[in-house]
């Protein structure tokens, strides 16, 4: 608990509490330019100051082991130092203070050296000023009360939101360090957009395999527990105990399936096969892909007729096609995101594609180069695969504003996707194998084969024959049908580096190296009140020093939620958002400020106006006494509820009416008479 | 004689005195004004020193009465300074500062209070130029005005205390 007792009211101790001052020298930043004695002397004058002195450095060890003396000596019951700004040693003087048994919230700190001393000329009234602020604040800190940081227990556990390959990876390392992880992928299978992929750059490994072994491991790990088919529909608490509800699709299928093969040869609803990018169909009882997690089949209950034919292929038993979805809560003490991304999915008519068949996107391309894929393989029926071939990069991605048609949220994807680069000469150096007759063109803006041995991949292309021209992503390549037959397509752009020479590449197939936008999780953004960068993408605390972490306390950041990543840089981001979800769980509890609001009941009239404003929805109101009442756990100090309260009845601890009201006074009062010359 | 106060006699009963120096309070939000602030400090920018700052966590906090707290116990101008819309640290305590201003704008004006006496601003963490232009500006603009000197005219109201509203004409 903050602080025990009723709302913070204004009563003033009947004694007014023994106020020591300390004013900072700074080494000359602040006593150069405010005569921090006669500070110290007119704040000695006021009310309740025991001691008022100047010292060369207040932060320095010799200066706070002086603090400490001070209190124990002349038990002073508020601490007032006036130095740098609170941004810098708030904390460092609370420790003090706190160190010699005294409250750590009995402490005011004054701004006067990068609000004074550096902004203020006049030597005189920067005294004067750095003067009004030291009595405003030993007036402030008579007003002051005792307060606790607030301590919130964290239960060990997290919550994994999305299955791809970040959440398995984060899901697997919390697990490894004792949490008990619940990892939930809203889709049947677990494997994410990773499983679409046939041979990753820059190892060469096959993507399937790499994934078959994680989902191993991590499933293997005894405290993980994996929720298929599941989506978070609702949210409550904060870090520590996050109350999640979960809603789970039933899967309709059970380990008494005994081969599921017969039941979906037997089932008679074809669909789109969303793995293949709609390159294939599926039946409406399937399997995602070759050895996905977890193996059995699911249903997809948007085709399903429930026809019961794959019920009678397999015996009757393992099938159960009256399954309705249900609901669960989950506690969690932290969540982690990862929810991953969508490629990038063309306009119609944009660079012919869903026009002219043979424009397809990368990830098309890639579906039809993995011997798993639909065509085994194979680009075209006759063995001789393509003629010419033409990628361009950048579709869907560096996007240029009043040039490329802006997405539904208005704006052009002006972020460069980072991965299609290497991905796309990857999948051009592959065709070259297959095919070593294939002619390929490569339609670019830079290319952007940023990471540790993607340059290769651009060297070796270079070195097969593939052609690069450099576009003006103010006049991007045309894609148009070849009017003298001598191939389907033709692509055209201006060559910037021949001075912007018209060129036009005959192509059998146009491929798209598209690019990354965010999974829509709005209903996520909206209940974990996310922070959202400008690319649409979540936006972490800091992108330096804090790259992993939610402004949300308790929500970490894995993979390509938060932006473009390959999967290396992925993985490495699920791992640092586990470790610094580990650590948070490690220290027991959280800690945070006490300056909470509270509602003093015998004032509300319950208008209920302070529930409209909050931000956090801390504020709740009691039927029964027909109050309102502020959460503790939940209540960030904004003070936004006590602004708005018509009836005073709602104070801020540590920014109460009475604080505010005296500093305010103190800054207005006639300033003192100066000190008599001694004789 | 009270009730109807012509600004010439009011300079004639309280002549501005040589020294006077115009008295402002700033109430700023800890996350991106005050830090704005300290940014004009350490940029080392230079500004009047009449402008007080008291520091409030967020600019939702500001409770109209504090502005008229502020100009009922002296203070001749107020200042008023949160983060720029969408930086809220509390996601959009800013957005009923934004709403509340405007009125608090208009009910000084009812008042009689010259509208360059109050002053709402956002002020970001990164704009310590911004900052110190403001408190120049504003400085400038409330020793154009004079003193406001509420208290003094409260008293000669026969308002207890120099407290409560009034309303009265400034030019």
């Amino acid at each position: 608990m903050v602080h025990p007792g009723p709302a913070p009211a204004d009563p003033l101790p009947p004694h007014p509490p023994r106020i020591g001052v300390f004013v900072c020298r700074c080494g000359g930043n602040i006593s150069d330019v405010v005569d921090v004695e006669r500070v110290a002397a007119e704040a000695a004058r006021m009310p309740g100051v025991v001691l008022a002195a100047a010292y060369p450095f207040v932060c320095s060890d010799p200066g706070q082991a002086l603090i400490e003396e001070k209190i124990r000596g002349l038990a002073l019951e508020r601490v007032v130092v006036a130095a740098c700004s609170p941004t810098l040693h708030q904390t460092t003087f609370r420790r003090t203070i706190d160190r010699a048994g005294l409250n750590q919230y009995l402490f005011e700190h004054v701004n006067v050296r990068e609000q004074v001393s550096w902004v203020v000329e006049d030597e005189e009234a920067a005294t004067r000023k750095a003067s009004r602020l030291v009595r405003a604040a030993a007036a402030r800190a008579a007003h002051l009360v005792p307060l606790d940081k607030r301590r919130i227990p964290i239960q060990p556990s997290a919550l994994v939101i999305g299955g791809g390959v970040a959440g398995l990876v984060a899901a697997r390392d919390l697990a490894r360090r004792g949490m008990k992880v619940t990892l939930v992928e809203n889709r049947p299978f677990l494997g994410g957009r990773m499983a679409q992929l046939h041979t990753l750059f820059p190892t060469g490994d096959n993507a399937r395999d790499l994934l078959a072994a994680l989902i191993q491991e991590t499933v293997r790990e005894p405290r993980v527990r994996i929720l298929t088919g599941a989506h978070v529909i609702g949210t409550e608490g904060v870090v520590g105990d996050f109350r999640t509800r979960l809603r789970l699709e039933p899967r309709g299928v059970d380990e008494h399936l005994t081969y599921p093969g017969n039941a979906i040869a037997a089932c008679p609803e074809e669909t789109i096969n969303e793995f293949d990018f709609a390159l294939s169909r599926r039946k409406a009882i399937y399997h995602a892909y070759p050895g996905c997690y977890p193996p059995m089949p699911a249903i997809d209950w948007r085709s399903c007729t429930r026809c019961g034919k794959c019920l009678a292929a397999v015996g009757g038993k393992g099938i159960d096609l009256k399954s309705e979805p249900r609901e669960i809560e989950l506690h969690t003490g932290v969540i982690v995101l990862a929810t991953g991304y969508d490629p990038y999915e063309p306009l119609y008519g944009e660079y012919g594609y869903g026009i002219f068949p043979q424009v397809l996107t990368l990830q098309q391309l890639i579906r039809l180069l993995d011997p798993e894929g639909p065509s085994g393989g194979h680009l075209a029926g006759n063995g001789k695969g393509p003629g010419r071939v033409a990628f361009i990069h950048c579709v869907g991605a560096r996007q240029v504003d009043g040039v490329n048609v802006p997405g539904p949220d208005g704006k052009v994807k002006e972020y460069c996707a980072r991965t299609c680069c290497t991905g796309a000469l990857h999948a051009a150096l592959e065709l070259k194998a297959r095919y070593p007759e294939a002619r390929i063109t490569s339609f670019y803006q830079d290319i952007r084969t940023y990471g540790r041995f993607h340059e290769e991949y651009y060297e070796r292309a270079a070195e097969k024959g593939v052609l690069f021209v450099k576009y003006d992503p103010k006049h991007p390549p045309r894609v148009e049908r070849d009017s003298r037959d001598q191939s389907p397509l033709v692509v055209r752009a201006k060559d910037m580096l021949t001075g912007g020479l018209e060129l036009e590449a005959p192509a059998d197939l146009v491929v798209l190296a598209t690019g990354v936008v965010p999974h829509d999780i709005s209903e996520l953004i909206s209940m974990y009140r996310c922070a959202v960068g400008y690319d649409s993408f979540l936006l972490e605390v800091h992108p330096k020093l804090r790259p992993v972490e939610l402004a949300v306390s308790g929500v970490f950041l894995a993979g390509c939620c938060q932006g473009p990543m390959d999967i290396t840089e992925a993985c490495a981001a699920a791992s640092a958002a586990a470790s610094k979800a580990a650590a948070m769980i490690a220290q027991g509890r959280v800690e945070m400020d006490p300056f909470v609001s509270r509602v003093d009941e015998s004032l509300c009239t319950g208008c209920q106006t302070c529930l409209t404003v909050c931000p956090y929805e801390a504020v709740t109101r009691d039927q029964a006494r027909r109050v309102s009442r502020v959460s503790e756990a939940l209540c960030t100090g904004c003070g936004t509820c006590v602004a708005s309260c018509p009836s005073n009845a709602i104070q801020q601890f540590g920014f109460t009416d009475a604080q505010v009201i005296s500093e305010v006074d103190t800054l207005l009062a006639p300033e003192p008479a100066p000190e008599p010359v001694p004789a | 004689m009270a009730e109807a106060m012509p600004h010439a006699a009011l300079t004639k009963d309280a002549p501005v005195a040589a020294a006077w120096e115009p008295r402002i309070v700033a109430f700023l939000c800890y996350w991106c004004s005050y830090t704005g602030a300290d940014a004009a400090g350490t940029a080392r920018l230079k500004y009047p020193p009449n402008v007080d700052v008291i520091r409030v966590m967020c600019s939702g906090r500001i409770d109209p009465e504090l502005v008229t707290a502020a100009l009922a116990k002296g203070a001749d101008g107020v200042m008023v300074c949160g983060c720029h819309i969408g930086d809220c640290h509390y996601i959009a305590g800013n957005h009923k500062t934004m709403a509340r201003m405007p009125l608090v704008a208009r009910a000084l004006a009812q008042l009689g209070i010259a509208p360059g006496r109050f002053v709402h601003e956002w002020v970001s963490a990164a704009e310590g130029d911004k900052f110190a232009a403001l408190v120049d500006r504003v400085t400038r603009q409330v020793r154009r005005l004079g003193p406001l000197d509420w208290p003094r005219r409260m008293r000669e109201r026969g308002v207890p205390g120099g407290r409560g509203l009034s309303p009265w004409s400034e030019p």
